[in-house]
């Protein structure tokens, strides 16, 4: 097997992609002085728009408690969290052109499409409920030693459980 | 012998893999699953996936990014 296949064509090993991981989360931490998240800049685009729209989110409450507002000089647009997702989005894209992959899919149907932002909502509503998405609630969290991050992994598990069982029952 | 197709073009991870599992409860030994995918993916999960469960299985590419995975049901 040639070089270009074994390294952009073919999966790597758990363990290589583990450490990279691992790596890249402390090289953030230490860079940014915050664990990596991600759903957080989607709620700040989010509260873009709507700011935009008119509508003022500044007084919300999830801005108001803890850390979730913007440090001095940061925006909704640029912020440590909105750049290392467009970072993470152009990775990807840079990894799948490699491999010559890329696709545009098309929508299979409507159930596909109604489920598939609904499962979208789901996710969103989720995260914001729990401060977090599974990088910053339980990525982020055990290599912390919080608590929490086991709280939610074990959830996940319960969720990821359920939602299986939905799927295999009623949407294939 | 019977030939059963599932299409699982435009379906993400891990839908055509759930799918070819669904299905091929469901059938006899010596029956062939065609599946037909557009996901990259499908044709290095799904056929590692069937050669563990100890299935015949190969894939060919029908069009550009197009392909079908033909599964014999071997146990």
């Amino acid at each position: 097997m040639s070089l270009y296949k074994k390294l952009f064509k073919k999966p790597w090993p758990y363990m290589v992609g583990a450490l990279i991981l691992a790596f890249s989360n402390i090289i953030i931490l230490a860079l940014t002085g915050n664990a990596w998240k991600v759903t957080n800049s989607f709620f700040y685009w989010g509260a873009y728009a709507l700011g935009k729209l008119g509508i003022d989110v500044s007084n919300w409450y999830y801005f108001r408690v803890y850390d979730n507002s913007h440090q001095s000089g940061e925006t909704f647009l640029i912020n440590n969290y909105s750049v290392i997702n467009i970072a993470v989005i152009l990775g990807a894209l840079m990894a799948i052109l490699l491999a010559s992959e890329f696709k545009l899919k098309k929508i299979k149907n409507k159930k596909q499409l109604f489920f598939g932002l609904l499962g979208g909502l789901m996710m969103g509503y989720g995260s914001r409920l729990s401060f977090g998405c599974n990088i910053g609630s339980y990525f982020s969290a055990i290599p912390s030693f919080s608590l929490h991050g086991w709280v939610f992994g074990a959830f996940m598990f319960v969720g990821t459980y359920i939602g299986t069982r939905i799927l295999f029952r009623y949407l294939l | 012998m019977a030939v059963e197709r599932i299409d699982c073009m435009y379906e993400a991870c891990p839908i055509p893999l759930i799918k070819a599992l669904k299905k091929l409860e469901n059938m006899a030994i010596g029956d062939v699953l065609i599946m037909e995918t557009d996901h990259t993916c499908s044709i290095i999960n799904v056929i590692d996936w069937a050669k563990k469960q100890g299935h015949d299985v190969d894939y060919a590419e029908i069009s550009d990014g197009e392909w079908e995975i033909y599964i014999e049901k071997s146990r």
